[in-house]
């Protein structure tokens, strides 16, 4: 196994700041050697009339949460060679047009990190413990649980 | 007695008022037992739902699963996962 294997914990984390999208970049890149860099970024929609005065909370379960990533991630590992990998999600109140969700893949090839970075969104959605609320002025209601995001795991 | 944490999260936690409780087992058990044993003790029967999933020490578990005395130190009990 080369270190590029190994998952340490800069790889993931859960975190109620915002990221900077240029600097996970950066450390995705491995001089020499990576040749395709795929990211995926999840933000806030607008899902009420007000988007102003709308907001995210986002839950999730200290421990568990964190374990799910990285399985997720160690999966994804095995199944392709990758040079590296980050997964930032965040946790705690989000706003419309916030960002929430960062995957980077860095591979030599771009099949890889497109395959990769597709995988671990796919099974953040439906296999890591976060719960998503949604708050409105004039009410809070927790999302609910697509069935197309656990059927989308079928093409895995 | 050895007992085992069980944690509740998100829309459940917010039916039943708690973030948890400590239970007192004196033999194995599956998660669905425990589910039925709660169910009963907290008067709850929302536990039964199938909607209400389960982590046995972080990890994913089924209703079929059992439940370790003596390993387990935490079960979750929460709606499906909504993240990303």
């Amino acid at each position: 196994m080369s270190d590029s294997r190994m998952i340490n914990t800069q790889t993931i984390s859960v975190q109620e700041a915002d990221f900077n999208v240029q600097t996970l970049y950066e450390s995705l890149c491995v001089p020499h050697k990576t040749g395709a860099v795929a990211m995926f970024v999840g933000r806030v929609r607008d899902f009420s009339e007000n988007p102003e005065q709308s907001s995210f909370v986002l839950e999730h379960y200290p421990g568990m949460t964190e374990r799910n990533i990285e399985k997720i991630v160690a999966q994804a590992q095995q199944r392709w060679t990758l040079l590296g990998v980050k997964v930032v999600h965040r946790v705690g109140e989000l706003g419309v047009d916030d960002q929430i969700v960062f995957v980077g893949v860095a591979s030599a090839h771009r099949a890889e990190a497109f395959a990769a970075c597709d995988f671990i969104m796919d099974y953040l959605k439906s296999r890591a413990a976060f719960w998503k609320k949604e708050i409105t002025p004039k009410a809070s209601n927790w999302v609910e649980a697509k069935q197309s995001d656990e059927d989308s795991l079928q093409r895995w | 007695m050895p007992s085992i944490n069980v944690v509740f999260f998100a829309s459940l936690r917010e039916t039943l008022k708690s973030d948890g409780v400590s239970v007192e087992l004196e033999q194995p058990l599956t998660v669905f037992e425990l589910k039925q044993k709660l169910a009963q003790q907290l008067d709850q029967p929302v536990l039964l739902e199938d909607t209400v999933k389960t982590a046995i020490d972080y990890d994913f578990a089924r209703d079929t699963d059992i439940i370790d005395i003596e390993t387990v130190h935490e079960v979750a009990f929460f709606p499906p996962v909504t993240g990303g």
